[in-house]
C-alpha cells in the first residue's frame, strides 16, 4: 500500500532494507547504551525477509519488542513470528472509508479488522494504533468501539503528522489548534466510556503537563560544565532514536531535519562514534529541546510533544555539525 | 425506562466532541479554562453547569492560579489523606453555555 499520510512515503515501489546483521550489531551496541524497546514499523515489517531473525536476536539481547502492522499479512502463516512479539498494534486510519480511502483500497478496512481479530483469538497482545486527520475524529468513538469488540486491548491515538505524503493532504484533513484539544478531549471521554481494562494512550498532551514533566529531560539539559553529556548512556539523552529504512540514525522522530541525524549510516554506530556524539554534537538537540521546553511554560493549549520538536528542528536556522 | 448511565452520558459526551458539535471557539475557550498549571486531569463529564474536570495535583493547589480562569462555578480540594499524603483530587464545575444543562450527572452539588 502507499497510504496518502505515510510519513516514510512507503510503497510496494520501495525495496530499501537494512541488513538484519548490520542492524542488530547496532541494536546490541544500542542496547548497552541504555535502549530496552524496539517498536518495528514501516512500511509493512511483515514484508520484511529477515524479521524473525531480527525479533529473535533483540529479545535475546532483553529488548521488548513491538510491532506496527497494517494487518493485511497477520494470517496463519505469520503466527509463528508474531507469536515471538510483545506486542503487536495493527494500524487504522478512521471507520471503513476514512480508512480505505487513506489506503487506498477497498478491502483495507476489512481486513485489518480481521488481522485484529485473529490477533486476538490467538491470544497474542492485541493493540490498535489509531491516525487521524482531522475529517476522521468523528469516526473515532465508534472506531473505538470496533476495535475493542475486535479484542483489542490497547488503543494508541495520534493525529496524522505532516510529514511525508500527509504534507499533500487536502486542508478538510489538516488539524488546527482547536483540533488537537478536540482529540485529546474526545480521547479523555473515551478513557471514561471504555472498559477500565482497555489502556486508551493519545500522543497528546496539555502543555502544562508536560512543562511539569520537563525533569524527564534532565539527563539532556543538564549544565554541560559540571556533568558532561558523555557521563551518562545515550538512552538517557536521546529517547526515542529512529533507525530509518536507509540505515539513518535520528533523534525523535522520522522526519526529524536531517542536519540533526545522529549517524547517516547505521555501519557508523559504534561505541566511539557514540562517544563523538555525545561531545561534540548532541548540544543541538540540547538547545532545540531546551527551547521547545521553554515554549511550554505560557502555553494553555494541548501539544504533540514530538511533533513539536520535529517542527521546530525544521524550522532551525542554525547549521549543527553533521552526521558521522 | 432504562437508567442512563455515567457511562451513557460520557459516550454522548465523546461524540458531541468528536462530531464539532462544539464550535473551536468553544473547544478553544474551554481549554484555556481547565489547563491549570500544576494539576493533570483524570476526567471530565457533563454537569448542571457545564462541564466539571476532576484533576490531581501532587501538592496543595496554588488556588491563585484559577483566579484569572473565567467561569469557575464551584471549586472543591480533597486532600486524599491517609490514602495518599502528597496527593489532592481538585473538582472544578465550568460553565459551558453550549453543555449547561444537557448532562445528568451532577458532581458538584449545591
Amino acid at each position: 500500500m502507499a497510504c496518502l499520510h505515510c510519513y516514510s512515503e512507503s510503497s510496494p515501489a520501495q525495496r530499501a532494507a537494512l541488513d538484519p546483521i548490520v542492524l542488530c550489531d547496532a541494536l546490541r551496541i544500542l542496547r548497552t547504551e541504555g535502549y530496552q524497546a524496539v517498536s518495528l514499523s514501516g512500511g509493512e515489517p511483515l514484508v520484511y525477509a529477515d524479521l524473525r531473525t531480527v525479533i529473535k536476536s533483540a529479545r535475546a539481547m532483553g529488548f521488548r519488542v513491538t510491532m506496527i502492522s497494517n494487518g493485511l499479512l497477520v494470517t496463519e502463516r505469520f503466527a509463528d513470528v508474531l507469536s515471538l512479539l510483545d506486542g503487536i498494534a495493527i494500524s487504522f486510519d478512521g471507520l471503513a472509508a476514512s480508512h480505505n480511502a487513506m489506503r487506498g483500497r477497498a478491502d483495507a478496512f476489512d481486513r485489518a479488522s480481521a488481522g485484529l481479530e485473529r490477533l486476538a483469538a490467538w491470544g497474542l497482545p492485541a493493540a490498535a494504533a489509531i491516525s487521524l486527520t482531522r475529517d476522521a475524529i468523528p469516526d473515532l468513538p465508534d472506531l473505538a468501539d470496533h476495535l475493542v469488540g475486535l479484542g483489542a486491548r490497547a488503543l494508541q491515538i495520534r493525529p496524522v503528522a505532516v510529514a511525508g505524503r500527509a504534507r499533500s493532504l487536502a486542508a478538510p484533513a489538516v488539524y488546527h489548534t482547536a483540533d488537537y484539544v478536540r482529540l485529546y478531549l474526545v480521547v479523555l471521554a473515551l478513557q471514561q466510556e471504555l472498559p477500565a481494562d482497555i489502556r486508551i494512550n493519545c500522543d497528546l498532551a496539555p502543555a502544562q503537563g508536560l512543562w511539569q514533566q520537563r525533569e524527564a529531560y534532565a539527563g539532556l539539559l543538564r549544565d554541560r560544565a559540571t556533568l558532561p553529556l558523555d557521563a551518562g548512556p545515550l538512552a538517557d539523552l536521546v529517547n526515542p532514536l529512529v533507525i530509518t529504512e536507509t540505515g539513518v540514525v535520528k533523534p525523535i522522530a522520522y522526519d526529524f531535519d536531517r542536519r540533526f541525524d545522529i549517524f547517516s549510516s547505521l555501519d557508523s554506530l559504534s561505541p566511539d562514534t557514540i562517544k563523538d556524539y555525545k561531545q561534540r554534537r548532541l548540544h543541538g538537540l540540547q538547545r532545540l529541546v531546551g527551547d521547545a521546553l521553554a515554549g511550554l511554560r505560557s502555553r494553555h493549549d494541548v501539544v504533540d510533544w514530538f511533533d513539536q520538536c520535529t517542527r521546530l528542528s525544521q524550522q532551525s536556522s542554525i547549521a549543527w555539525p553533521v552526521a558521522g | 425506562m432504562a437508567p442512563v448511565t455515567s457511562r451513557d452520558v460520557a459516550s454522548r459526551l465523546s461524540k458531541r466532541l468528536a462530531n464539532f458539535k462544539l464550535s473551536d471557539a468553544v473547544i478553544n475557550g474551554l481549554a484555556d479554562r481547565v489547563m491549570i498549571e500544576g494539576l493533570s486531569i483524570i476526567r471530565f463529564n457533563p454537569c448542571i453547569y457545564g462541564i466539571c474536570f476532576e484533576y490531581h495535583a501532587e501538592k496543595m493547589p496554588r488556588l491563585d492560579a484559577l483566579q484569572p480562569k473565567s467561569g469557575i462555578y464551584k471549586l472543591e480540594v480533597f486532600p486524599l489523606g491517609i490514602i495518599d499524603w502528597d496527593r489532592y483530587l481538585v473538582r472544578v464545575a465550568f460553565n459551558v453555555d453550549e453543555l449547561e444543562g444537557k448532562g445528568l450527572s451532577r458532581d458538584l452539588n449545591d
